[in-house]
């Protein structure tokens, strides 16, 4: 149920952004957060998004994630052009289309981990798929921590209580902004892997934005964000290959 | 540190509005008591001089006996002295007060009536200053009126116009001479008719005895000069009192009676600081809790604790202030209701603005800050406690105490005072040294435990929403749990106000079923002839009812004082044995009811038991104005309600005590011959008090609800000033959910980014602040109904013999509680839903 109007994407492209842009503030003092981004995401695969700080790259996560609205140009999820949906279908679309991971503070403090995880689908009313649950249960390798609160969980297994609330409702794309920031070398590899499994076992599509050449070598293609742009790109690439390429243009960054 | 303190009172603005309007409430009651108090003596005062102006020397009988309803206590005078008076050097002038009830139809034919107050007649003294003439002439003889001012605009009628009158017991024509104006002003409510000098002596005099003199001394003649002379030559009954003495003690005797009001406006006072202090606890408490890592900051970067705690304490200082500053406003609005109040449910009017003086502001300031101050201690002490560490860490809060000792505390302070409660009420007279202490441990308790009751009740209170509304419901029932003590001291401002509410509710109820039980037990009359509060039924109309076919009998309710030779004062009342027999259920536990006719007194058993009186006694008594004498005592009447008096005499013994003209008649039962039509002596009934414009006639039933709409009318009144505590305790709530709200910034985010509507925010919200209003109401009227239970229990012997529980109130009072918790989640939930998801997520 989307009240948004469906226009064809292109084969294979689970979302689009096209001339993306956004500014904030205004004369001297604008920014350009996001200067002129065309991009596709395509179904069924991983995409990280690296950059130096400041690049624009959750402010693209955001934009395309349907929680904040460009200055100027069009985002397409799932064959729906987000652009003018009022607050109504933008949340259902969020609700039922996307899936979201933060850095930090996941979790709604209140309700146990099941809970959590099943927020999306309860906020619906939709019924609960208990095998495709279970499924995601077992891949997180939670299922001994679901009647806990998030205080009383690490922060590695809140955020796959995230990821696990991020797939739960099938959602067409997930978009994950620093979900291992907060964590150290062996949990962020626990949700990596468990990102990549999703991609490779349930033709889930991701999104990622990271900091590690290591969990960008996760992805299956990786964007170059600098200055609000798109300046380069590797497909299946390796630890070695990004931090090559991040080497290759840091000195541009600081130029522009 | 002041800079601190100032920048976060303007930081935190909307938060501190809410707090200081709490205090405002409250300060606004002191302020408008003392105000009201205030513009009453200023009143009084102004009566008091107008009225004695041109006066002197009061001249009045010696005390005899208690002044009750009809009776001054006093000797009355003889008319003659006044020639006596007259005679004595340095007398200029001497008034005979010679005043009475007079009433007149206004242009619709009914009574002009102001409130309940009384109709009072005068006569009209061309010499004298108590009243201007502003129109036409005073009145020169008997069938000519003059009308006060306020009194003829009430009317409708104009100078010239005839109408229907009854000036002390006499119905008659009379036309309309003039308009005059009271000097004061005001005539504090009562209505005014000036009749001539000659008229006045038949009508408000009719046995030649009137209750004082008023001395106008000649030029050059002091006041205790002209009393000294006068007293000399007074007979033994009379004294002289100077008019200074005399206004004094009218005053001491008139504020005594207004007294109650400005008590009873006190106590409220108190009820709305007492919320207000938890308003202004937990609004400090939870700022307290959030500004967590800045006082941290403070302290690591040097502050000392004392220092922390006067930043916490500085900005109650200044809420406190500005509260109780705007609450002087308030007050003035609330002495203006009051006196609006007064005026149209009392009749009471006061002339005087509302003054508000140096000591009403000094004491409203200092009671809403010191009362804002006590609010803000525990938390600015808590604030002192937090460690410099606390900066460095994530979590934002300070870990609450357990609850257990509290709770357990709590409970057993709720069971000890149910204790006392019940060994107070269940005693055959209500223990209120036992009763009052009681039920406040059990209010205290209440308070102590809510945080552990919260837990239990909001699970029941919300399981209807957690069913129907899936997440929604449940995210509610948490949030309102999450943190049991803000929620519970949240509820606890509203459980006081509803449990009073409540409270009162039970026993107004019990007293309306206990009255009309009371009526249909001990009234055997068919009919009930009466005038309404303050104007009495003329003493004409008993016998003239008698006189009419189809009237077996009938009985005034006149009440008088009467006092026992070792000076106890007892309340009498008197007629006939037959028209009592007949009107009342009387039931004689010695000798018999015929005794009174004989000019013997019957005595109520309890009053038989307290002055060790049997019958036969003979026992000295000054009844109404007559002195002390013996009579024997005839009979003893089991204790009744309807007749609650203790001393019951002869209608000759009457006609003696109380001159007709002093005499307050309340009322007049009638008792219908057997067989006779009802409706035709209704009709004649009807026709027969029509000329006497006031007097109305009810049968039973009718009586019945007449004598319980004066509860409702009480009962009212309470209710709206307990409201002022209830919306105290909504704006607690607006303030808990709107810092709650703020607090979870991030977590309102998020569940908005994974796609929780609008809608179902609102309805979260709402939910939360409903389960936390419902279960303030649910504590509140359970505590409520059980005190008035135990009230009613207790004072089953004192006319609250039935118990009458008020469940649709009770009902109307949870449903409205839901209400008000819908009201309150208004402000906090257009907050919630405006948040930026965006920034929302990024709050720290
Ligand atoms: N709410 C905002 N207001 C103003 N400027 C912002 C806001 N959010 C982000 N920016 C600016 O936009 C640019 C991109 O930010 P962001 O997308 O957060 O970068 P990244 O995630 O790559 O570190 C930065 O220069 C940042 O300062
Ligand atoms: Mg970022």
């Amino acid at each position: 149920m989307t009240d948004g109007h469906v226009t064809a994407g292109p084969a294979g492209a689970v979302a689009q952004a096209v001339d993306l842009t956004k500014v904030y503030g205004s004369g001297e003092a604008a920014v350009h957060a996001l200067d002129g981004v065309s991009v596709e995401f395509e179904r069924g695969r991983m995409t990280a998004i690296m950059g130096p700080s400041g690049s624009g790259k959750s402010t693209l996560m955001h934009c395309m994630a349907a929680l904040d609205t460009p200055t100027s140009g069009t985002v397409v999820i799932d064959g729906v052009t987000v652009n003018g949906l009022k607050d109504k279908a933008l949340t259902t679309l969020r609700r039922d289309r996307l899936g979201f991971v933060f850095q930090s503070f996941n979790l709604v403090p209140t309700l146990t981990a099941r809970e959590n995880i099943t927020l999306p689908l309860d906020i619906a009313g939709t019924k609960l798929d208990q095998a495709w649950f279970d499924t995601i249960i077992d891949t997180v390798n939670l299922r001994d921590r679901l009647t806990h609160r998030p205080n009383q969980l690490s922060g590695g297994q809140q955020q796959r209580v995230a990821c696990a609330r991020a797939l739960v409702s099938r959602p067409a794309i997930v978009f994950a902004d620093e979900p291992t920031g907060n964590l150290d070398s062996r949990s962020s590899a626990e949700i990596l892997g468990f990102l990549r499994r999703s991609v490779d076992e349930f033709g889930q599509s991701i999104v990622m934005v990271t900091h590690d050449p290591v969990s960008a070598a996760y992805a299956d293609r990786v964007l170059f964000l600098s200055d609000g742009r798109i300046v380069d790109e590797i497909t299946a690439p390796t630890a070695d290959s990004v931090l090559a390429r991040m080497r290759g243009f840091e000195p541009a960054g600081r130029q522009g | 540190m002041l800079r601190i303190t100032l920048k976060s009172v303007r930081g935190h603005f909307l938060r501190f509005l809410l707090t200081a309007f709490a205090v405002m409430v409250g300060t606004g009651f002191v302020a408008g008591t003392f105000v009201l108090s205030d513009s009453i003596r200023a009143t009084l005062d102004g009566l008091f001089n107008q009225a004695s102006k041109g006066v002197d020397v009061v001249v009045r009988g010696t005390e005899t006996g208690a002044a009750g309803q009809a009776s001054s206590g006093r000797a009355a005078l003889p008319l003659d002295l006044e020639k006596q008076l007259a005679a004595v050097p340095g007398v200029k002038r001497v008034v005979p007060d010679l005043q009475g009830t007079a009433l007149i139809a206004g242009k619709d034919g009914t009574a002009v009536r102001s409130g309940g107050a009384p109709g009072l007649g005068f006569y009209w003294d061309p010499q004298g200053q108590s009243f201007t003439l502003l129109d036409g002439r005073g009145p020169t003889k008997a069938g000519e009126v003059a009308v006060e001012k306020r009194t003829l605009e009430l009317s409708g009628l104009a100078v010239g116009d005839t109408t229907q009158a009854v000036i002390g017991d006499q119905r008659q024509s009379v036309t309309i001479v003039g308009e005059v104006k009271f000097g004061a002003g005001t005539t504090f409510g009562a209505t005014a008719v000036l009749v001539d000098a000659q008229s006045a002596r038949t009508l408000f005099a009719p046995d030649g005895r009137v209750g004082d003199f008023q001395l106008e001394a000649a030029d050059g003649t002091s006041e205790a000069t002209l009393r000294a002379a006068v007293a000399k030559a007074l007979p033994a009954d009379a004294e002289a009192i100077t008019v200074t003495d005399f206004n004094k003690e009218n005053q001491e005797t008139l504020g005594t009676a207004l007294g109650f009001i400005t008590t009873f406006l006190l106590v409220f006072a108190f009820i709305a600081l007492f919320v207000g202090g938890f308003i202004i606890y937990n609004t400090f408490a939870m700022i307290v809790a959030q500004r967590t890592r800045e006082l941290a900051l403070l302290r690591a970067v040097g502050a000392s604790r004392p220092q922390v705690r006067r930043v916490v304490l500085g900005e109650a200082f200044v809420v406190g202030l500005v509260g109780s500053a705007v609450g002087i406003g308030f007050g003035v609005l609330v002495a203006a209701g009051a006196k609006a109040a007064l005026r149209s449910f009392v009749g009471i009017d006061l002339s005087s603005d509302l003054p508000v003086d140096a000591l009403t502001v000094a004491v409203s300031l200092v009671i809403g800050t010191v009362v804002t101050m006590i609010g803000a201690y525990l938390p600015a002490r808590r604030a002192a406690r937090i460690a410099p560490v606390a900066a460095m860490r994530d979590d934002m809060s300070i870990p609450a105490k357990g609850l257990r000792l509290r709770g357990g505390l709590g409970l057993s302070g709720m069971a000890v005072g149910a204790g006392l409660v019940v060994a107070g009420v269940t005693r055959d007279d209500i223990a209120w040294q036992l009763v009052g202490p009681g039920a406040l441990l059990v209010k205290g308790g209440a308070i102590a435990s809510a945080p552990v009751l919260a837990r239990p009740v909001i699970r029941v209170v919300a399981a209807p929403f957690a069913a129907t509304l899936g997440v929604v419901g449940k995210l509610a029932r948490e949030n309102a749990l999450r943190v049991p003590r803000r929620t519970a001291t949240t509820a606890s401002a509203l459980m006081i106000g509803l449990a009073l509410i409540s409270a009162l509710g039970v026993v107004a109820q019990s007293t309306k079923a206990s009255v009309a039980d009371l009526v249909a037990q001990e009234i055997r009359s068919d009919f009930v002839l009466s005038a309404g509060g303050g104007v009495a039924v003329p003493t004409s109309v008993g016998p003239a009812v008698a006189a009419l076919p189809g009237v077996q009998s009938v009985a005034d309710a006149v009440g008088f004082g009467v006092r026992t030779s070792d000076g106890d004062d007892l309340g009498a009342s008197a007629g006939t044995a037959k028209g009592l027999g007949d009107n009342f259920d009387i039931t004689m536990r010695s000798g018999s009811l015929d005794a009174i006719d004989r000019g013997e007194i019957i005595v109520n058993g309890d009053t038989a038991a307290e002055q060790g009186w049997t019958t036969g006694s003979k026992v000295s008594l000054a009844v109404g104005a007559l002195a002390q004498k013996e009579y024997t005592v005839g009979g003893v009447f089991a204790p009744m309600q309807i007749l609650a008096t203790d001393i019951v005499v002869g209608e000759d013994l009457l006609e003696a005590a109380v001159p007709a003209a002093q005499r307050f008649n309340q009322g007049v039962f009638v008792k219908a011959a057997p067989g006779a039509d009802l409706t035709a002596l209704r009709a004649a009934l009807v026709g027969e008090v029509k000329e006497f414009l006031v007097v109305s006639v009810e049968d039973g039933e009718e009586f019945q609800s007449t004598a319980a709409a004066g509860v409702n009318i009480i009962l009212g009144i309470l209710y709206a000033l307990l409201l002022f505590s209830v919306v105290i305790a909504v704006l607690g709530i607006i303030n808990t959910l709107a810092l709650s709200v703020f607090e979870r910034t991030r977590e309102i985010g998020l569940l908005r980014a994974v796609g929780l509507r609008r809608r179902q925010l609102s309805g979260m919200i709402t939910i939360e602040a409903v389960t936390t209003a419902l279960f303030g109401a649910l504590l509140g009227t359970a505590l409520g109904v059980g005190l008035g239970v135990a009230l009613q229990r207790g004072l089953r012997n004192q006319g609250l013999e039935l118990l009458a529980i008020p469940w649709s109130t009770i009902l109307v009072v949870l449903a409205a509680s839901a209400f008000v918790g819908v009201l309150a989640a208004v402000l906090p939930t257009v907050r919630a839903v405006r948040l930026d998801i965006l920034k929302a997520i990024a709050t720290e």
